[in-house]
């Protein structure tokens, strides 16, 4: 059986060159790349063979979703975005929504998920945005901020109160009352298409909600615990690509007649980041292998891998910046990205604080050892 | 249902049982409610989720994610002997 992520490093170095500085400034990752990635399947690259994709493990996916975040954050933002989708219809969907929705995923459309509102950031149960069934049809009331890669998605799984409980509908950004509007200037992965999104009186097939019409559990928890082992491991390739920028500068710059490396606070600096690399690397790494062995022990695990990889990659890049100086000190520079980037993944998918307050939960109610 | 029937139900709800008073830390009647008593997070709904399908080999999706399905350790029972029924050749 061939490795199904074969060649898709080759092409991602194709696709994305020495381009991602000038994403980062334009805020725009062009079309066809995006395109390419999404009819490849390699966006969602978690979606099974039955279903038109990939049928990566969370380990291959996982050092992919590094590779690419090495690159540009940006674009592993959008791939985020795209498997937290896919992953919700495979999970909350039925057969037929599986059918219907996933071979696009994994061929070539593009979505997001939409979650927060301003006044429900991590406070979900505040939502106020609302799906009501009316007849054959839904109508979708509501509005949602900051859901990344909505300015390039044909589809937003939105999430929203329905009958006692809360669901997902499948909401194609074409419909009447859908207006998608850029977050300007967003302060990290400034490429990944965040918007706010308006529903104006939307009306969707009834089927359009996930699952059979009744509220079901896990609907949030669901999405987000893909999201967050997506974005632990885009932060192992944020700590890859400061790790390589500053120990090649530590190298090759000399001052005061030896290589920067030779001067021992810098050295410091360098074995930070490898023991930060290492250590979000081995976190991932054990929160797949959950996802891939179907253990129980992969929910906390991968809120610990989101935790950890996300904290190690804002000091990380901290570092780098450090190390490299006024090299890096400029808009654009890769180090300069990973300082902007990082900091942003301590925010979404579960700011550091609350994935702080599950562990802290968890570690109460734990069994004793 | 058939005696062989009843030994698996037995067998899946003492494992199921098992499985949630050991992440409680307390003994779990067949028919206490979860969500009513507290007992479940939704990080904790997760692992049970993902503990009865690597349990006992089926997969939990859609609908059948409702929250009355794992009300109590006798609603997950049903839904786990419901799947395996499901998942089985007709003739089998």
């Amino acid at each position: 059986m061939p490795e199904p992520l074969a060649g898709a490093r080759e092409l991602v170095d194709d696709l994305v060159g020495d381009r991602a500085a000038e994403w980062d400034r334009t805020g725009e990752i062009p079309d066809e790349v995006l395109r390419t990635m999404a009819a490849r399947g390699l966006l969602c690259a978690g979606v099974p063979a039955d279903f038109g994709g990939l049928g990566a493990t969370s380990a291959a996916n996982g050092e992919f979703t590094a590779y690419v975040g090495s690159r540009c954050s940006s674009l592993r933002s959008v791939m985020t975005s795209q498997g937290m989708a896919a992953w919700a219809i495979q999970r909350l969907g039925g057969p037929r929504q599986r059918a219907m929705y996933l071979p696009k995923l994994a061929g070539g459309q593009l979505a997001a998920v939409a979650f927060s509102e301003a006044e429900a950031g991590s406070d979900l149960s505040a939502m106020t945005t609302t799906i009501e069934p009316d007849g054959d049809a839904v109508v979708v009331r509501g509005r949602k901020v900051w859901t990344t890669a909505a300015h390039y998605a044909d589809v937003i799984v939105v999430v929203g109160r329905y009958g006692s409980g809360a669901a997902a509908v499948v909401v194609p950004a074409s419909a009447p009352g859908v207006t998608v509007r850029r977050v300007p200037l967003p302060s990290g992965c400034r490429a990944a298409g965040h918007a706010d999104v308006r529903l104006d009186e939307v009306r969707l097939p009834a089927d359009a909600v996930l699952g059979g019409g009744q509220p079901l559990m896990l609907l949030v928890t669901t999405a987000l615990a893909y999201g967050r082992i997506s974005v632990a491991w885009g932060c192992v390739g944020i700590l890859r690509a400061c790790l390589d920028a500053a120990r090649r500068h530590a190298r090759d710059r000399r001052q005061f007649g030896e290589p920067l490396a030779r001067h021992q606070l810098v050295g410091r600096h360098l074995a930070n980041l490898l023991t930060a690399e290492q250590i979000a690397t081995r976190v991932c790494e054990h929160a797949s292998r959950g996802w891939d062995s179907g253990s129980p022990d992969m929910v906390i695990a991968t809120v610990l891998a989101k935790q950890v990889s996300a904290v190690q990659a804002a000091q990380g890049a901290a570092t780098a910046v450090q190390v490299l100086g006024s090299t890096a000190a400029h808009e654009g520079h890769v180090v300069e990205r990973a300082y902007r980037d990082a900091k942003l993944m301590e925010l979404i998918e579960g700011s550091t604080e609350i994935c702080q307050l599950i562990l802290a939960d968890h570690a109460v109610s734990m069994a004793a050892s | 249902m058939s005696a062989e029937q009843a030994i698996t139900a037995e067998r899946i709800e003492q494992g199921i049982a098992g499985f949630v008073s050991g992440r409680v830390n307390a003994e779990v009647p067949a028919d206490q409610d979860l969500f009513a008593s507290g007992l479940v997070s939704s990080m904790f709904a997760m692992e049970l989720v993902v503990h009865l399908e690597q349990a006992f080999s089926v997969q939990i999706l859609g609908d059948d994610l409702k929250r009355d399905n794992f009300r109590t350790v006798a609603a997950m029972t049903a839904l786990v002997l419901r799947l395996r029924d499901a998942g089985q050749p007709a003739d089998a």
